[in-house]
């Protein structure tokens, strides 16, 4: 094993570390809010791909124009099922809402089925981005280091929109304490509506940005999102950095394990998973409000 | 209290579900959908145990299901051809994997509960697809056979459908004995209130891992003859579409009885069967079922027989 190709596979791990890291980001704060898993976030980031697959083919060749307009499509999907289906179930236990979730997630994926066939689309670098950069020690795609610098970038945005804006602000509040919320004459629906439609962008956004690098198919999000969940596992629910850390573990995890047991790599996460759940339940950086 | 006796509303209604049962493969479009409602039956009640009696959201119950599957398959292919031995040993692996990651999981409440036994389950699942000299990999373990029980040939799907229901009614009446025994009522009162039950001195904890061990023990063993009833255990048993099947077939039947997931399964695995003759798209109509259930009927087919009909369950 050359001491390239394991630095390959550390960047590997990276990348598929940072698209852990968008889809996490969003299910921590809708968790946070709802108190839910959504089941359908991998759905939402499947639908990603898939517009950002209709937009390039059918409208604009061009995939900065999916990039820009995928997430905020997204986002305006998500706030519509919030309004129209989450909102319906907040007086009942939270099993509900993540059942229909479940549901819609099943729905989502067999339209999609129908309408793209099971057999996945086509999706090509982008090209300006194809290539690869010389970094002194190796050769590496041009494209793989742009979602690496952008995830980057909208961790840190999302997280300094959490932590130094009023809205921000308001939404921790909910997290904390939603009812207090609403009593301080903030309308709390809306602010769930915006964080539905803020984590489906972000999922939506690693969805036109994993289309390039991964088999754009109608189940690409299914085994991501329980991905994810070995994610937040790790980092801690609600949590930003919990996120952003488990995401990269996770990504690392699983590049390292193709490397020393290919058959094992997917295995090995879970196992890492059992034994951060003995030693450490509420995660690295979980609150231990959230363990309950 | 309904009135005792052997006329009584609730005798009557074990004969009158006993005698349906009895004539289902004459009902039903084929004996073996009959005898994989049975199975389903099972599997959803046990499910039900941890979901509807202690107030646990697993999502990984596949993983019981595909256990024991794969390890009647395995007993009876590779080890001693024996229905008996096999559905033994399916029933002690999905123990033991339940087991296993209840002790690991029940610590976490909720959410993170339903997060980690769907992990778990894809770690099965995983395993299960990459071990494809056990397992037969994708393409799922082929040839499973179907040895005789003593003087019964379960060759014709007949036999094997009254076998079934041998094993369903008998194991139904032990689950039955469970929910209404002093353990059973334990774990309701835990689901209602946690700390209270806690405060009284129970051990909440291995309450709920004893139910989870329960639960698996049947799952598996409904996986069992699931292997039996298809002379193949299929890779998607472990897959977590199954775990999302029972627990919409939990829901649609009613969750908190044993008698609505059954009811459940039966609705559901015969609305599969008939919609799957017109359109591949089972799929979308169960995620529309699930969304219609959540949305609109959330005590299942149990709560409507009870509200519009009155009828004592």
């Amino acid at each position: 094993m050359s001491f390239q190709f394991v630095i390959m596979q550390l960047f590997n791990g990276l990348i598929l570390g940072s698209l852990y890291v968008l889809l996490a980001l969003g299910l921590s704060i809708i968790f946070g809010t709802l108190g839910i898993i959504n089941f359908a976030h991998g759905a939402f980031f499947m639908l990603g791909a898939y517009t950002a697959y209709t937009i390039m083919t059918f409208l604009v060749p061009n995939f900065w124009v999916a990039l820009i307009c995928v997430p905020a499509i997204m986002a305006l999907f998500g706030a519509a099922c919030e309004v129209l289906l989450f909102r319906r179930l907040y007086a009942m236990p939270p099993l509900y809402i993540m059942l229909l979730t479940f549901g819609l997630m099943l729905v989502i994926q067999d339209v999609v089925r129908m309408v793209f066939g099971s057999m996945g689309v086509p999706f090509p670098t982008p090209e300006s981005l194809s290539g690869a950069v010389n970094l002194g020690f190796m050769y590496y795609p041009k494209y793989r280091l742009f979602l690496i610098a952008i995830t980057a970038a909208c961790s840190i945005a999302v997280w300094l929109f959490l932590t130094k804006t009023r809205l921000g602000a308001v939404i921790r509040a909910g997290t904390d304490n939603s009812q207090m919320v609403d009593a301080l004459g903030i309308d709390i629906n809306r602010i769930i509506t915006l964080v539905v439609a803020l984590g489906t962008g972000l999922a939506g956004l690693a969805g036109v940005l994993a289309a390039p690098i991964q088999n754009v198919r109608h189940l690409m999000g299914m085994d991501f999102l329980v991905d994810c969940f070995v994610v937040v596992v790790i980092g801690g629910m609600g949590s930003i950095a919990g996120s952003i850390v488990g995401g990269l573990i996770v990504g690392e995890i699983i590049s390292v394990g193709v490397m020393v047991w290919p058959p094992m790599a997917n295995t090995l996460i879970y196992l890492f998973m059992a034994a951060f759940l003995l030693a450490r339940p509420r995660g690295l950086f979980g609150r231990e409000a959230f363990h309950d | 209290m309904t009135k005792r006796g052997l006329f009584s509303k609730k005798n009557l209604t074990v004969l009158a579900v006993l005698l349906l049962a009895a004539a289902l493969p004459f009902i039903a479009p084929y004996e073996g959908l009959a005898s994989e409602i049975l199975i389903f039956a099972l599997f959803a009640m046990a499910f039900d145990l941890v979901l509807g009696y202690a107030g646990m959201l697993s999502f990984g119950h596949a993983a019981f299901f595909g256990i024991g599957a794969y390890g009647a398959g395995i007993l009876l292919i590779r080890v001693y051809p024996s229905v008996l031995l096999a559905l033994l040993g399916s029933v002690l692996v999905s123990s033991v994997a339940a087991f296993l990651i209840g002790f690991a999981s029940i610590r976490r409440r909720g959410i993170y509960f339903t997060m980690v036994t769907l992990a778990f389950a894809q770690m099965f699942y995983f395993i299960a697809f990459k071990w494809t000299a056990l397992t037969g990999g994708d393409d799922g373990l082929q040839g499973v056979p179907r040895p005789s029980v003593g003087p019964l040939d379960l060759g014709p799907e007949i036999n094997l459908y009254y076998f079934i229901l041998f094993v369903v009614v008998i194991s139904t009446a032990i689950m039955v004995r469970v929910v209404n025994s002093p353990f059973g009522s334990t774990l309701q009162a835990l689901r209602e209130n946690r700390n209270r039950t806690m405060s009284i001195g129970y051990d909440v904890d291995r309450f709920k891992l004893m139910a989870f061990v329960i639960s698996g023990f049947f799952s598996g063993l409904a996986g069992g003859l699931y292997a039996l009833l298809q002379n193949f255990v299929p890779l998607s048993s472990l897959y977590w579409t199954t775990s999302g099947e029972v627990v919409v077939m939990t829901i649609a039947g009613g969750m908190g009885t044993l008698f609505g997931p059954a009811l459940g399964a039966f609705g559901i695995i015969l609305l599969r069967d008939v919609i799957s003759n017109y359109t591949e798209s089972w799929s979308f109509f169960m995620g529309v079922l699930f969304m219609v259930a959540v949305l609109g009927f959330r005590g299942g087919i149990i709560g409507v027989l009870r509200d519009r009909l009155k009828v004592q369950v």
